[in-house]
């Protein structure tokens, strides 16, 4: 009797230990990016604004990532001596070869978001969804759901805070959130057109 | 602790039980849902800038302009240019969905290239006297038509073959009533822009057998007794009483007086469903030539062009005479019956066909060549039948080609051995040239005296959104209408009862998908494989609504699914358009439907 409590009792934790320490840290896959991209650097040194670089096109729409031809505009020679400047000019600015960025931000196929909505008529500045992003030294690994294909930062509850990034502000939850804390429009269809 | 099964199904439900207190189970399930939500082959729109590109519609030789909207180089969809003057911004449910034919699952995809080739050099080597190259034009009137015709020319015994165009223009604008035996005036006549700009302005008496979309949108329609147009023309120029008319053709005697004094009022128009039948010669007997039936100049061409092999009919063609055929069908245009074709070839004829669709030709070539669709080659559209005004308009590419494609023009030119230059370019320079007429630039719908563009200027507007318009000029009496004359009516054979009416003009080649699910599918228009008989008819021959049946002809017999439509008269089998029809109905307008 006391045998089978002690069977129920061990698959029981071993389940519980697996759900919650193991899980969360198999349930991403970590991809780098390919370039060492300082946001730092280019915020600090070159003195360069989000808006440089992630800019709006005519048309209103927002370009997100930079393609090479805007790196290239400063960078077809090397500015500084680091090496990863040199490795970016080498692999990619030379042989006018596209970076394979990881988009953190890229929203599923079945939202609609429109970034000159919030940034110019709402005012929101970029940190409040993407974080401190533009303060970092280093771009952080891109982390995958492998199941379902989207980014870490876009879907999904926070698993269990066990050595992981604390999530970032670009889910569902945190649109919402902010909607409601502004009293602002949140029906589904605003944004799942 | 000893390790028994009943211990063991315990760690395995208490394993389940605490896996329930964690999230995994939870995410798993959502994660599965998404991923089922992303599985290959489910559409994803396209991300990246949008923008609007110009271009024009080369489904049918109206060649409305377009504006399309991008998506990262994508056409996304398609809209009419408000500010040109001929198309006012209107758009066909074809034009609209036409960015989807380069996907058309139907498409033709690949073909033998180099086994073609090598077979008409062959034939072209080693015909024997008499026995000629021709390449037949479908859409005659475009710059490809000239590069056809200057290859024709350069082959010894080379034919430029092309259904026959009308050599006059409609001025709707200037018609206060128009008279049409069964053209489809609301349903793919003309540019549809314009008809329905014009529209207020005229009244429309439209005589044919049954009530077809444009007969419900006219504001008379008189439903005439099948073949006895030529009646009820006669009797509107007064060659015959009216009451000899009412008798043939089962109108009332006052409503053909009624039409009679309306076209002896006002400016008018008669039309015909082919634009080459005798019944448009009445306009010569209504005072419109010059009016309302003008002449149209041609666009200016290079000089070195007009050495050009002229354009031939097929029945002028003698019998056995063709040893190597080209047929470029890759816009759809007027459709020559097989039956009139086939005589013409020599016992061992190369047929090579440029088409996309496996519908028309395709049956019957020896060699089907994938070619381009609408909108992934450049290509000029000739002037419609209601554009009064010499123009000049690019096809400008709005994707490349998603598979790989022969262009037929460079392919003839090559066979032919003429310089590989761009004929389009050259044309354009040649307008350029001559001076005359003005530029719409479709951006700012800025209209400019050619005068003051330079040739750059004017290959880079068309290209990019515009169109060249001749000055319209003295309005002036076309040639070659010829004279009214009075056929006998449609015999009447015991074996072929029935009297064939094309329901609707189909326009031949690959139409979108989307269409093909809203229109046919719902029986909104009649599909190739459906006919629509009387009640009366119907139960004669044993036939229920939406049963099988064998159509025949002189020519041949296919097997269709018979609609009984009580708005169809006694004695008549309401067909749609389309080659297969065409092939099996040809010039011989009567059937029999007999249950399969």
């Amino acid at each position: 009797m006391i045998g089978g409590k002690i069977a129920f009792a061990s698959g029981m934790l071993l389940a519980l230990a697996g759900g919650w320490l193991a899980f969360p840290r198999i349930l991403y896959q970590t991809r780098q990016q390919p370039v060492n991209f300082s946001h730092k650097v280019h915020a600090e040194k070159a003195g360069a604004k989000c808006e440089d670089c992630h800019s709006f096109r005519d048309d209103g729409t927002y370009a997100g990532i930079p393609t090479l031809d805007k790196c290239s505009g400063c960078h077809t020679a090397a500015m500084g001596t680091t090496a990863e400047e040199k490795n970016f000019i080498d692999q990619y600015v030379t042989p006018n070869r596209e970076p394979q960025w990881l988009s953190y931000a890229q929203q599923p196929e079945n939202v609609y978001f429109s970034h000159i909505a919030h940034v110019k008529l709402g005012h929101v500045k970029c940190e409040q969804c993407h974080g401190n992003e533009g303060g970092t030294g280093a771009l952080r690994p891109y982390q995958q759901d492998p199941i379902s294909g989207y980014s870490r930062d876009i879907w999904g509850r926070p698993v269990a805070p066990v050595g992981l990034r604390n999530e970032g502000g670009m889910k569902m939850d945190d649109c919402v959130n902010c909607h409601r804390r502004q009293g602002l429009e949140y029906s589904c269809l605003g944004c799942h057109k | 602790m000893t390790t028994t099964r009943r211990n063991l199904l315990k760690f395995v439900g208490g394993g389940a039980a605490g896996a329930l207190l964690t999230p995994a189970p939870w995410r798993l399930i959502t994660d599965t849902a998404l991923w089922s939500e992303n599985w290959p082959g489910i559409p994803r729109p396209a991300r990246g800038e949008i923008r609007a590109r110009f271009t024009h519609c080369t489904l049918c030789p109206a060649g409305c302009a377009v504006r399309a909207r991008c998506v990262n180089g994508q056409p996304v969809s398609l809209a009419g240019v408000k500010p040109h003057p001929i198309s006012h911004g209107a758009l066909c449910p074809w034009g609209i969905a036409g960015h989807h034919l380069p996907y058309h699952p139907a498409r033709v995809r690949q073909g033998p290239v180099k086994e073609a080739l090598a077979a008409v050099s062959r034939a072209i080597t080693q015909r024997g006297a008499g026995e000629r190259v021709a390449v037949l034009d479908l859409r005659p009137g475009r710059t490809v038509s000239w590069t056809y015709r200057r290859a024709m020319a350069a082959i010894d015994d080379g034919l430029y073959l092309a259904p026959r165009q009308p050599a006059y223009a409609i001025d709707l604008t200037a018609a206060k009533t128009v008279v049409s035996f069964g053209a489809p005036l609301f349903d793919g006549w003309g540019t549809p822009g314009n008809v329905f700009a014009a529209r207020a302005n005229f009244r429309l008496v439209q005589i044919e057998p049954v009530e077809t979309r444009t007969a419900a949108l006219a504001d008379v329609w008189l439903p005439i007794r099948p073949g006895t147009e030529t009646a009820m023309a006669a009797a509107l120029a007064g060659e015959i009483t009216i009451a000899e008319a009412a008798r043939e053709t089962g109108v009332e005697e006052q409503a053909i007086s009624a039409v009679k004094e309306a076209i002896g009022n006002s400016p008018a128009v008669v039309l015909a469903a082919d634009p080459g039948s005798p019944l448009m010669s009445l306009n010569a007997k209504l005072r419109a030539l010059g009016r309302t039936v003008v002449a149209r100049r041609e666009s200016p061409v290079p000089d070195a062009w007009k050495k050009a092999a002229p354009s031939t009919e097929m029945a002028a063609v003698p019998d056995k005479a063709i040893r190597v055929l080209l047929i470029d069908e890759s816009l759809p245009g007027g459709y020559v019956p097989w039956q009139d074709i086939q005589p013409k070839l020599a016992p061992n004829a190369v047929v090579v066909v440029f088409s996309s669709s496996s519908e028309g030709y395709a049956r019957h070539a020896q060699y089907v060549l994938p070619a381009p669709v609408y909108p992934e080659m450049a290509e000029d559209i000739g002037p419609a039948i209601d554009t009064v005004a010499a123009v000049f308009r690019i096809a400008a590419p709005l994707i490349a080609p998603v598979v790989p494609v022969v262009n037929p023009g460079e392919l003839v030119a090559r066979i032919a051995g003429l310089p590989q230059t761009d004929p389009l370019r050259d044309r354009a320079d040649a307008i350029h040239k001559a001076g005359r007429g003005s530029l719409l630039s479709y951006a700012d719908g800025k209209s400019t005296s050619m005068k003051e563009v330079t040739a750059d200027d004017f290959w880079k507007t068309l290209n990019q959104g515009g169109c060249w318009m001749d000055d319209t000029g003295k309005k002036a009496a076309p040639a070659g209408l010829g004279k009214f004359g009075r056929s006998g009516t449609c015999p009447t054979a015991h074996d072929l009862p029935l009297a064939v009416v094309v329901a609707e003009a189909r326009r031949g080649g690959l139409e979108s998908p989307l269409m093909s699910k809203l229109e046919r599918e719902s029986n909104l228009r009649m599909t190739a494989n459906r006919v629509a008989l009387s009640p009366a008819d119907a139960r004669s021959n044993g036939i229920e609504n939406g049963g099988r049946c064998v159509l025949e002809t002189a020519c041949g017999r296919l097997s269709v699914v018979a609609m009984i439509d009580a708005g169809v008269p006694a004695g008549v089998v309401e067909v749609a358009g389309g080659p297969r029809m065409a092939d099996l109905c040809g010039a011989n307008q009567r059937a029999r439907v007999v249950r399969a």
